[in-house]
């Protein structure tokens, strides 16, 4: 009886405890953490994606107590996609509002303008979606988005696998290119891998990013008719090529399309079978990650509310949740707001995020190259390779 | 000198900044005020002196930026002296550039805009398909900064404020130097300015490279500024958009105009980077540009200090020239006859033809001028007259023939060089520089004719002929603001101030009431009887009379008659030219 007392009591001490500690507030001074992002001008679109997620991302954070205690505060300023403006307000964040913690803009000039002013000031920095991993050089950047120290290669081979796994694997291959930084170096990996694995290469052509004119482009794959095209496609050069091979009744027996604007070229009907590299879809496995599935649910709402475009969570949003993840893993582990505290952490632990477990430990604090191989699938992006990363059931489809 | 002090001033306290231990932001922020400064300013001394506007300003800037870029990051060249790289490659481009486009009449306005724009893509294609570039873009992390202020921003600092200093006052120079004067002709009226002196073909090259240079010298530290260079990034359209507009908006006719501009709009750009609403702020910012644009077509200088207020205070400095200066002759005696046929030859026309499109405007025309004449030159209508001046100033040049004025052959030299000996004209419908005022108009000439004087001469000796044609007390008005009797007497004004041995006066007196002709008539002898030989193109009959000594007839492009007044206006032949007219001739 007396046993049972004193079981009753510790229960509820324990029950207000929780309780207590589940209504907890943060409290004392906020935790500044600046950025900029391209609110406006022409990366907009991809910024605005960004912002919203930094937005559901510190509401949570702050709804479950802050870090160390402490409300969040997210300082955020319109870089107006210009590399000199997100140099400069860089700047500003450090010496003039004097935050305590950094984010990395978008893209991948703006990340490095960033990053050489983080460099300057000894501040970490953890960034989004920095496609070309040779040049991040700074050793307190972060990626959150997993290329890999070497993505020309390994990436490349992971698509191929997959192809070599389907029921044609192809013998001969086109490699055609926006002049896009991010993904013209990739699709000149392409080429070497390609080349390395018994491929023909019966076709490489490069544009200029900007252009419009595909169909010339989409003639000069219909007359190599390779087959598999890959394409270095960056936003709706994708679908501008997919149309321009419609106009001319052709399409290849496999495709594939380096980051193609994932919204337009899940609608398009000639984009069928169509595939992409990705981080993250809207399915299992990674709706099984840590917080995902909560994520997904309320960016698709409030993206809906926003008024984007496309309101899934792939890539970009998938990257930027990330990286508030890898902020809020090393800050609550090492329970510092210290930068080289932080940074060392990072580079000897691993971090569970949406998109899997990430490590910092390899050649410009890249760790595993965990891009995934989409396709369009009855109207809808699914992960078909690596097999354990892939959509329960889903296959590599086959023209 | 106030100018001079108080911009000494000025930047010896921006060179200050530095060491007031201010957070580095606000170096980096005065960086891109300083670089579009730069930028807006050297595309301002030949787009607003000249009205040349040039969309090409990225390429200029990005080809400083590439040059940098590849020589730093490739070659392993120690950053500052890529910088006289940048701005030479740059320089070089506008030079090559201009030498073909500057040639050309009809590469004016909108086509040159488009041209350069062109060029600007014709670049960035090049770089982008070569080695210079590839695709992947250059990154700078590697190039070593020198330490020139205490901190990486310091440097940053120095440096484009250094640069955006020299670009100003070299703006400055140009604006008060013979150059400016020659580009804000141009500006207004090219071929006059061309035909009164202003070598405008080198005006424009001279202004082109200087501006090039310097928007290729910022490009190089623009480079490593944000030491990640792309092709997309470097060339884009929205450099050489927001140049012209920060120079619109402050005023391209003033040399810091484009600089007030470009700080305006830098710093309400900055003003909508937070916040959460700044697509609102952006669009607020642009509706503020837009009100400003249209209620202040000048420029906010431009507004705040009109051309005539300038005039004022440069005229203030000179000192007035005392030059008698009488009322125009109210009758019109005959002349005596002060040289004949038996004086000096001022000009020699042998055989000269010009056709246009097969028609013979001048057919083997052969004309001596002799010096301290009037020579009056008829004709009816189509007749050649006037394509006889264009001629001789160099306007058009002959088909076939010589031309010998004071005794060189000048028949394939351009208008400015024909000029610069002593030849002057005057345009039948008065083409005054609209946005100069009186006086300017006439120091132009001063300072391009004959005498090539010094601006600071060119106003005294302007200020002499305004005094000698009545004008004085219009010197600070625009021409605008001249009746057509004035604008008339301008155009004396500013062929008189070339000091011409050989003045032609095209129709000067067409459409003024019979009391201003007595006036002109008055001031033509005047101007002979001060050493000048006149060819006088007229139809006025009763006026030329009594002003030529001798007569020269042209019909259908050729000389059909040249002698004595009333000899010539015997001759069958000229009576015929003159059929329907008779009443006019006898006057």
């Amino acid at each position: 009886m007396r046993l049972t007392r004193y079981a009753v009591v510790a229960l509820l001490v324990g029950i207000m405890a929780l309780a207590q500690q589940a209504s907890a507030a943060p409290s004392g001074p906020p935790v500044r953490i600046g950025s900029t992002l391209a609110l406006t001008g022409p990366l907009a679109a991809t910024g605005q994606v960004h912002k919203l997620v930094g937005d559901i991302y510190v509401e949570q954070l702050n709804a479950r107590n802050g870090l160390l205690g402490r409300p969040v505060e997210w300082i955020v300023k319109d870089d107006q996609s210009k590399q000199d403006l997100a140099r400069t307000l860089y700047e500003q964040l450090i010496t003039v509002d004097k935050v305590d913690l950094l984010l990395g803009p978008y893209a991948t000039g703006n990340i490095l303008a960033a990053m050489a002013v983080a460099q300057r000031y000894n501040k970490m920095l953890i960034h989004h979606t920095f496609g070309i991993p040779s040049l991040a050089t700074y050793d307190m950047q972060f990626p959150a988005w997993s290329l890999g120290p070497d993505p020309a290669t390994t990436f490349p081979n992971t698509v191929l696998d997959a192809l070599a796994a389907s029921p044609k694997p192809p013998k001969t291959i086109a490699v055609v290119t926006s002049k896009f930084p991010s993904v013209q170096f990739v699709a000149m990996g392409a080429r070497e891998v390609a080349k390395k694995r018994g491929l023909k290469e019966v076709l490489f052509l490069d544009w200029e990013f900007g252009n419009r004119e595909f169909g010339p482009i989409a003639a000069r794959i219909k007359d190599a008719n390779p087959d598999f095209v890959w394409v270095g496609a960056i936003g709706l050069e994708g679908n501008q090529l997919l149309e321009a091979m419609k106009k001319i009744d052709y399409m290849p027996a496999e495709q594939f399309y380096m980051y193609p604007a994932p919204g337009p070229m899940v609608k398009a009907p000639e984009a069928k079978n169509a595939l992409a590299a990705t981080i993250f879809e809207e399915h299992a496995p990674f709706l099984n990650n840590p917080g995902a599935a909560e994520f997904v649910k309320t960016f698709n709402e409030r993206a809906a509310k926003a008024g984007l475009a496309d309101t899934a969570v792939e890539t970009q949003a998938a990257a930027s949740y990330t990286a508030w993840q890898i902020l809020e893993a090393a800050v609550t582990a090492t329970r510092s707001l210290d930068d080289k505290v932080l940074a060392q952490w990072l580079k000897t632990h691993t971090v569970d995020t949406i998109q899997g477990k990430l490590r910092f430990n390899g050649p410009s604090n890249y760790g595993d190259d965990l891009m995934r191989v989409k396709q369009v699938q009855n109207g809808r992006w699914v992960v078909v390779w690596p097999p354990e990363a892939a959509a329960p059931g889903a296959k590599l489809m086959v023209q | 000198m106030h100018v001079v002090g108080l911009f000494a001033a000025v930047a010896i306290a921006l060179a200050a900044v530095p060491f007031f231990g201010l957070p580095a932001f606000y170096e980096t922020f005065l960086y891109l005020v300083f670089h579009w400064i730069v930028l807006a300013t050297s595309w301002n001394i030949l787009s607003g002196y000249s009205g040349y506007f040039s969309f090409g300003q990225g390429a200029f800037f990005g080809l400083g930026v590439y040059a940098t870029a590849t020589l730093a990051a490739h070659y392993r060249w120690p950053f500052l002296a890529t910088l006289p790289m940048a701005a030479a490659a740059a320089a070089g481009l506008g030079l090559a550039l201009g030498t073909v486009v500057f040639r050309v009449k009809q590469v004016r306005g909108e086509l040159f805009a488009l041209l350069t724009l062109a060029v600007t893509f014709v670049l960035a294609t090049v770089i982008l398909n070569t080695s210079i570039d590839g695709g992947p873009g250059v990154y700078l992390s590697a190039v070593s900064l020198p330490a020139i202020g205490r901190t990486p921003a310091s440097t940053f600092y120095l440096l484009e404020l250094g640069l955006a200093v020299a670009t100003l006052a070299i703006a400055w120079w140009i604006a008060r130097s013979r150059l400016g004067t020659g580009l804000f002709a141009i500006h207004d009226d090219e071929d006059v300015a061309e035909v009164l002196g202003v070598p405008t073909f080198r005006c424009k090259q001279v202004a082109f490279a200087i501006g090039c240079a310097l928007a290729g010298a910022a490009g190089g530290i623009h480079a490593l500024f944000v030491s990640y260079v792309t092709v997309a990034e470097t060339f884009s359209i929205t450099v050489p958009l927001t140049v012209v507009l920060m120079s619109v908006l402050g005023g391209t006719r003033h040399w810091a105009g484009p600089a007030v501009g470009a700080a305006v709009i830098t710093i309400i750009s900055y003003a909508s980077t937070t916040g959460d609403h700044v697509l609102a702020g952006k669009a607020a910012v642009g509706v503020i540009l837009i009100a400003v644009i249209l209620f202040m077509p000048e420029g906010i200088l431009g507004t705040l200090r009109p051309g005539r207020t300038r005039s004022k205070r440069q005229q203030g400095e000179v000192p007035q020239a005392v030059v008698p200066a009488g009322p125009g002759d109210q009758d019109f005696p005959r002349p005596a006859i002060q040289s004949s046929t038996t004086g000096a030859r001022v000009l020699s026309l042998r055989e000269v033809s010009k056709a246009f499109a097969g028609i013979k405007a001048l057919d083997r025309v052969t004309l001596d001028v002799y010096r301290g004449e009037i020579l009056g030159l008829l004709g009816p209508n189509g007749s050649g007259k006037s394509t006889l001046i264009n001629v001789v100033s160099g306007y058009y040049s002959a088909d076939a023939g010589s031309i010998v004025f004071d005794g060189q052959s000048i028949e394939r030299w351009p208008p400015h060089r024909v000029a610069r000996i002593g030849l002057a004209r005057t345009y039948q419908i008065p083409r005054p520089f609209a946005h100069s005022s009186v006086l300017d108009n006439v120091v132009l000439t001063a300072m391009f004719g004959a005498p090539a004087l010094s601006r600071r001469d060119a106003l005294i000796e302007a200020r002499r002929w305004l005094d000698f044609t009545g004008l004085a007390s219009k010197a600070n008005a625009l021409p605008a603001e001249l009746n057509l009797h004035q604008r008339k007497f301008l155009e004396f004004s500013r062929a008189l101030a070339s000091r011409p041995q050989l003045l032609l006066l095209d129709e000067v007196l067409s459409g003024l009431t019979p009391t201003e002709i007595d006036s002109a008539v008055g001031l033509i002898r005047r101007i002979r009887d001060q050493g000048t030989t006149i060819v006088l193109v007229e139809h006025l009959m009763r006026a030329v009379i009594a002003l030529a000594d001798r007569i020269a007839v042209l019909d259908q492009g050729s000389l059909i008659a040249e002698g004595m007044p009333d000899d010539v206006m015997a001759q069958a032949a000229v009576k015929a030219a003159y059929l329907g007219t008779a009443a006019n001739v006898a006057g």
